[in-house]
């Protein structure tokens, strides 16, 4: 006999002993849902949260930093530009995650609802991506303006040897490197842990369909 | 949301309970963890309700969010750190003898079917839930040949299991 068949003459019994009262119920109506949407929600709202203090913290808690750069680059297109770029593409994310949210439902096949969540998972992969790699555009573009229009700086380093100039520069590179790494690996770590199973459950649902 | 609602959700979940209570038999190891894992079913059963309309079985509407909470939203919460449990034995399958007596046999294969993997245990529930494969695939996402085909690997997996 099939074994399925034999667990089938058990399997309507499941609920006879763990059932419960319309007065169990009601209480867990009111209880908080630890699923990993909700998580991914708070975590992307977070990192949301977080580049925007990363970006307007310094700006908005340092007198002489504001001043510093309203000197530097107040009358600067390019810069002026870029911040309206930034705050574009701020908003557009918040849509789009806002949009990707709204689609996941619970009520959908397994497979697309896997789906819907791994897509949401993915516009805040690029929003990271795409503030790291604003953040490597600015320290690139902060350091022309700095050694074009900072008389103090461009004096420092011209007293730089080659090799000093090389040192210097080198230090720059890897200090980049380094904070790109830690935040990926960061998002990696999290992002790995939160959904570990959904990707292996989705990696098997692609598999039955090869 | 008002009271009706609320009210008539409970009266339907509890008379569907079962089919919650099955999932979270499949997919737990212990009493801990089958509440905290029904726990989360409500909650998201409830979420969705108002977007219930009725044209469907509440039953079938159940199915999909009960396996899909299983199997994608639910994450493990510190309440259901590993206590007793259901059969005090679970995955020491290998070194047991495959008793003839229904009791045992059940326990068995109980523990057989927790060793297969998260999609396999979907399918086995709604197999168990006697669902055509038509609704099968639409239920997980997948054609329903390759539903068909996965059951009878499945199928052969629990008789490997079973018979090593």
């Amino acid at each position: 006999m099939d074994e399925l068949e034999i667990l089938k003459r058990d399997w309507n019994k499941q609920g006879e002993r763990n059932k419960l009262s319309v007065a169990d119920i009601y209480p867990m109506l009111r209880k908080k849902s630890s699923s990993i949407v909700k998580t991914l929600f708070y975590i992307s709202v977070a990192e949301l949260v977080f580049w925007i203090l990363v970006n307007s913290i310094p700006y908005l808690t340092s007198d002489s930093y504001r001043k510093k750069l309203d000197e530097v680059y107040g009358n600067d297109l390019l810069f002026n530009w870029l911040t309206i770029f930034s705050y574009v593409v701020i908003i557009l994310f918040i849509y789009l995650l806002y949009k990707s949210y709204k689609s996941i439902s619970v009520t959908d096949s397994s497979k697309k609802l896997m789906e819907s969540i791994l897509r949401t998972r993915k516009i805040v992969k690029y929003y990271v991506l795409y503030n790291l790699i604003m953040a490597g555009v600015s320290v690139v573009i902060g350091f022309y303006f700095a050694f074009n229009h900072d008389p103090e700086l461009a004096d420092q380093i011209s007293h730089f040897s080659d090799k000093q100039y090389i040192i210097f520069t080198i230090i720059v590179v890897l200090a980049i490197g380094l904070f790109i790494l830690i935040i990926w690996l960061f998002y990696k770590l999290i992002y790995g842990f939160l959904l570990k199973r959904l990707n292996k459950n989705y990696a098997e649902l692609k598999r039955l369909e090869v | 949301m008002n009271k009706e609602l609320e009210h008539s959700f409970v009266e339907l979940l509890e008379k569907h309970q079962n089919i919650a209570h099955k999932v979270c038999r499949l997919y737990t190891n212990n009493y801990d963890a089958h509440n905290d894992l029904f726990q989360e079913i409500t909650i998201q059963l409830w979420k969705a309700y108002p977007k219930f309309r009725g044209d469907s079985k509440f039953s079938t509407w159940m199915y999909r969010v009960a396996l899909n909470t299983a199997i994608t939203l639910y994450r493990k919460s510190k309440r259901s750190i590993k206590t007793q449990d259901f059969d005090g034995v679970e995955f020491k399958i290998k070194t047991e003898a495959y008793d003839d007596t229904e009791e045992q046999q059940l326990k068995v294969l109980y523990q057989a079917v927790h060793q297969l993997n998260d999609i396999e245990k979907a399918l086995v529930f709604l197999y168990l839930e006697d669902k055509d494969y038509r609704e099968i695939s639409e239920t997980l996402g997948i054609s329903e040949v390759n539903a068909r085909v996965k059951m009878n690997r499945i199928k052969t997996k629990l008789k490997t299991i079973l018979n090593p």
